[in-house]
């Protein structure tokens, strides 16, 4: 009787993920966005500057940005959005399972999230150069790492952040104890309240916690970086016309800023390359010659229309981390090329 | 010398205090401000004296520390700014009127119920019509604008989650205990198994069983949202629950009643009906409040797993650049509004309770 029980469970169980797998095969989440013609973006919801809720009630910030970028290359329309603030440990589930298209949210891009045999996910291009760097307060005289030997560090859990911070300190041979918490924010009240003697975490997140203390002065980042962090999107492993879509999205943010084109002057670009034959790269860039948007499944203007809602790189940098903004932090390694930084777009053609 | 007065002043007090309390075999009220009960409670020798100051002046500080704080310290701006965000979440301005309605239709209700006699008789069904009238005016739909549930939030949603969840989980456990009582095997031994297993289980894996794995069964095109199967999912938890509740209140009643009332000829389902359920109901009462409220706080644990409800909210809001590090406040806020919430509903069960006891005295 039992025996029978779970003979039939285990064949439901088979018939129902066979079915699931079939529908991935066949077809694209691509095409599903464009038919509930809603795209669902996962953000954290919680990390200033990247993504927060504003007093009315909307989401803001660079990772919100991109889902609007997104959004409006595939629908057309910025607004159609719908946010999921997830947390660290379920921001791959909820992508594995379709919870969500796409997932804006903070990620380091590394080699085991990519695989199959990891998380199983496919990263769009870096959206932000990051690093780790450690926090102190000035008063403790921490210079450098060996300082904090047998101290306690405030740290987020389950992230890489607190690997990062284990395989710094073995490496050392230096003893420490972490103390876990579960997002950024519990990590600062942490630190603040005098739990630990210094906080780790990627140096913008750092940077931003640090701008919002009542004497940010008093308190110093150190030199050491443990860790690259390139941030980026992703979309779910082996839903290639998802993931160009996506990988495209980004790099065209990337180009119009090398390009010069932004969210003021896209008109006027846009007329000049119409007018003018000659700027064969100008007018595949915006749609008005070749076919590249439906290469991707999307409509070929799909570069003006990200342009005209969320506007290039510099513009969502500037408006969310840049100078005069609640968060501050220095662009550094996140310019294009052009201006000494990591940023690049392969070429549109 | 002086001691011994003391001495002996303080038998005089005891003495008269055993005197009375002989005469009146009920206990006395006694007046909290009685100098001479004070005296004899707090002052009567040097430790208690400097325990009570001690106390007396440790207290004070207290208080003083936490009103300068509440009143001066604090910064309110993450509650006055955000007031709407905090009770209808990201709800469009335009049609916000929906949920904070429903909010004032449940606090006037509440306050009628406790307060006053109207509508007595039909009291339990407008609050059972309460649940759908708020899904109603939340979703939309026969005249009013479809909103999607995701832009849910807030206090409305806590309240959405908690009286939703509790209609399914209510009627499934008394059909659970029930179950658990047939003389059918089979029904009796898939009751026992369901509740077992997710009593077995701690909530915020059935809460992420239903938030995350469930679409994983499902094919890619469809999709249910998110609040129905966090509904479903504390119903289902909640359910085993309130089926042990109630199978406990079924136990406390003695057999003969059964008997009698098959002697009697009434009917299996009269009998369940009519004399099992509302007396087991009754003896169960004071644990289901507890499930009530218990429920109520577990929907907190839906903001670790994305939906945006009163805690949820609360820390999006934290994230906001104008906000950081206002952590106390919101909390204390949060803690306070979860306090009004469970007094009303503590108030709303005693009266029920009271109700209850007075039909029994007819009987």
């Amino acid at each position: 009787m039992l025996k029978r029980l779970i003979t039939g469970l285990t064949t439901l169980a088979m018939l129902t993920s066979g079915c699931a797998t079939m529908q991935s095969s066949r077809s694209s989440r691509l095409d599903l966005i464009k038919k509930r013609g809603v795209l669902v973006c996962g953000v954290s919801g919680k990390i200033p500057g990247f993504s927060y809720l504003n007093t009315q009630g909307k989401y803001e910030g660079l990772d919100v940005d991109i889902c609007k970028a997104v959004a409006s290359a595939i629908l057309e329309d910025p607004n159609k959005v719908q946010y999921r603030p997830l947390t660290a440990p379920e921001r791959f589930t909820a992508l594995k399972t379709g919870e969500i298209d796409i997932l804006s949210r903070n990620t380091t891009f590394n080699l085991s999230r990519d695989s199959i045999q990891g998380n199983g996910v496919t990263f769009a291009p870096v959206i932000f150069h990051d690093g780790q760097g450690i926090m102190v307060s000035k008063a403790s005289q921490i210079k450098n790492i060996n300082d904090l030997r047998s101290r306690n560090i405030c740290v987020g859990s389950g992230t890489t952040t607190e690997q990062n911070l284990n395989d710094t300190f073995q490496e050392n041979g230096i003893r420490y104890t972490p103390i876990k918490y579960q997002d950024l924010n519990q990590v600062v009240a942490g630190y603040l309240s005098g739990r630990c003697s210094a906080m780790t975490s990627d140096r913008s997140q750092l940077a931003a916690a640090r701008s919002s203390f009542s004497n940010p002065d008093r308190h110093i980042i150190l030199e050491e970086v443990l860790s690259k962090e390139p941030l980026a999107p992703a979309s779910i492993g082996g839903d290639q016309k998802l993931s160009d879509a996506l990988r495209w999205v980004i790099y065209t943010l990337i180009a119009t800023d090398e390009f010069g084109i932004n969210s003021r002057n896209i008109d006027t670009k846009l007329a000049i390359a119409k007018s003018n034959p000659n700027l064969s790269s100008l007018r595949r860039l915006l749609g008005v010659d070749g076919e590249l948007g439906n290469k991707i499944g999307i409509s070929n203007n799909f570069v003006v229309n990200i342009v005209k809602s969320t506007g290039n790189y510099s513009e969502i940098y500037n408006r969310h981390l840049g100078p005069g903004s609640n968060v501050e932090i220095p662009r550094g390694l996140n310019h294009t090329y052009k201006n000494g930084g990591l940023l690049i777009s392969p070429p549109f053609k | 010398m002086n001691l011994l007065k003391k001495n002996n002043s303080q038998k005089d007090i005891n003495l008269k205090h055993l005197t009375t309390s002989s005469t009146n075999s009920l206990p006395q009220k006694i007046n909290p401000f009685n100098i001479r009960i004070l005296t004899r409670d707090f002052f009567s020798n040097p430790l208690d004296t400097t325990l009570t100051v001690a106390l007396i002046f440790i207290s004070i500080l207290g208080s003083v520390n936490i009103l300068e704080w509440l009143i001066y310290k604090a910064n309110w701006n993450i509650v006055t700014k955000n007031i709407n965000l905090f009770i209808v979440g990201s709800y469009p301005k335009e049609y916000s009127w929906r949920p904070i309605s429903w909010l004032l239709i449940i606090l006037i209700i509440s306050i009628t119920t406790l307060y006053t006699n109207l509508f007595k008789s039909r009291r339990y069904l407008i609050w059972i019509i309460i649940i759908p009238l708020g899904i109603y005016l939340h979703s939309g739909g026969l005249g009013l604008k479809p909103l999607p549930t995701d832009i849910w939030g807030g206090l409305s949603l806590t309240l959405i989650l908690t009286l939703s969840s509790g209609a399914i989980a209510f009627p499934l456990g008394i059909l659970l205990a029930l179950g658990k009582q047939s003389e059918i095997t089979l029904v009796r031994f898939v009751c026992k198994i369901y509740i077992e297993v997710i009593r077995s289980l701690p909530l915020i894996a059935v809460l992420f069983f239903g938030q995350l794995l469930i679409p994983l069964f499902l094919p890619m095109e469809v999709e249910i949202n998110r609040v129905s199967r966090a509904v479903l999912a504390f119903a289902i938890f909640a359910a085993s629950y309130i089926a042990e509740d109630i199978r406990g209140g079924l136990q406390a009643i003695p057999k003969t009643q059964c008997e009698a009332a098959e002697a009697l000829g009434l009917s299996k389902r009269q009998i369940f009906f009519q004399i099992l359920l509302p007396q087991s109901i009754r003896t169960a009462l004071p644990s289901l409040t507890n499930q009530a409220i218990g429920l109520l706080q577990n929907t907190s644990l839906m903001a670790i797993l994305g939906l945006v409800e009163l805690l949820g909210i609360s820390r999006s809001l934290l994230a906001n650049p104008e906000f950081i590090g206002l952590y106390l406040e919101t909390y204390v806020w949060l803690a306070f509004i979860y306090w009004i919430i469970c007094s009303i509903m503590s108030l709303l069960a005693k009266k029920l309770e009271n109700e209850l006891r007075i039909n029994q005295a007819k009987e």
